[in-house]
């Protein structure tokens, strides 16, 4: 390990190198991330929240079955959004909102993340913000802008340029145009 | 009683003879009036089958184009279009109203909405319209990423500025000559 670069001044070395083509990405670019997320997942929370309720005003069900679905539909909502987070994160390295601020949540060597490690980092979350958001302080100290969720899960949040929505929709237009002009293949001889 | 014997009965004697000389001129003008009628009729045949050879012909349409063509007929056109007459022509146009009028009639035309209704449901009209969308869309995107990361450079310093540690170490920009 003895070519990996110093750590900067101030700051314990952290065994990995701090910089393999990989750039890291900020809290306010985070935060913006996941206000999206949050956006979206209210928005399917409502919905569903309405669809249920709807469903539920046409049957005859008793005060405290009620309470009960209540709870349950609550949870359900929690664990919806956890597998959310989970599923995107495991899969692409990217939810819709990561997607939009071009981010993603890499192992620290740059590779997918593990579901477990999806679940943890999920945990981490949660715990990082429990203490009025104390566990996110770390990403503006890191030197690969840590915070606690990603120090917990071994990951890193880098960035992910990519081509926008327009330019995919504008690449899969082209495509079909192209295929559309194409002369049918002429019979075997 | 009819007409004819009522007035054979006013004329007295003269009454037959006038009958009769009226029967005469009409059979010897019969023929004279079938030769004019078909005369006339072949005459209008005649006509509409010399208009349609003109118009089926490619003669016309040389015609057309040397008027077109010709330096004499278009300096003629242009003269006529810078002249005082041309400009009093449209003026007099708008102000007879006509324009008005013709617009009113087309805006209360249903066909015209229906048309308009086909071109804003067009494929070729809707996509361009979501391509403008998502065009939109992106340069949102690219704006609240740009200010976003500056915010992200922006808050660290400050934090470590603020527990006196030293800015973080940028990634080394990519070398030029690579």
């Amino acid at each position: 390990m003895s070519d990996l670069p110093a750590a900067p001044v101030g700051e314990a070395p952290t065994g990995v190198a701090p910089d393999q083509g990989l750039q890291y990405v900020g809290l306010a670019t985070r935060v913006v991330s996941f206000v999206v997320d949050a956006a979206l997942i209210t928005l399917v929370d409502i919905v569903v929240g309405i669809g249920a309720a709807l469903i539920l005003s046409l049957l005859h069900i008793p005060h405290q079955l009620r309470t009960v679905l209540a709870v349950l539909g609550g949870a359900l909502l929690v664990l919806g959004s956890i597998l959310y987070f989970v599923i995107f994160w495991c899969t692409t390295g990217q939810t819709p909102g990561a997607r939009v601020m071009q981010l993603r949540v890499v192992t620290a060597d740059g590779s997918r993340i593990k579901p477990r490690w999806a679940v943890v980092r999920c945990i981490g979350v949660l715990l990082a913000a429990l203490p009025l958001f104390a566990g996110f302080v770390p990403i503006l100290y890191d030197a690969r802008r840590r915070g606690f969720q990603d120090w917990l899960a071994r990951t890193v949040v880098a960035e992910a340029p990519g081509p926008s929505i327009a330019e995919v929709t504008r690449a899969k237009r082209r495509a079909i145009r192209e295929a559309s002009e194409q002369p049918p293949p002429g019979p075997p001889e | 009683m009819s007409d004819d014997e009522k007035g054979t009965s006013r004329l007295g004697v003269l009454g037959p003879l006038v009958g009769f000389s009226t029967r005469a001129a009409t059979a010897t003008l019969r023929p004279i009036v079938g030769v004019a009628e078909a005369a006339a009729g072949a005459g209008l045949s005649l006509e509409r089958r010399a208009v349609n050879r003109v118009l089926e012909s490619d003669g016309l349409e040389r015609v057309v184009v040397v008027a077109i063509n010709s330096e004499h007929i278009q300096a003629a056109l242009k003269q006529a279009l810078d002249s005082d007459g041309a400009v009093q022509l449209i003026d007099s146009l708008f102000d007879s109203g006509l324009l008005d009028h013709f617009f009113e009639r087309l805006l209360a035309s249903e066909s015209l909405w229906n048309l308009i209704d086909e071109i804003a449901g067009s494929p070729a009209v809707t996509a361009a319209i979501s391509q403008q969308g998502l065009g939109f869309a992106d340069q949102v995107g690219d704006q609240v990423r740009d200010r976003s990361r500056k915010a992200d450079d922006l808050m660290e310093r400050a934090a470590r500025r603020l527990v006196g540690r030293q800015p973080r170490a940028l990634p080394a920009e990519p070398d030029a000559s690579t």
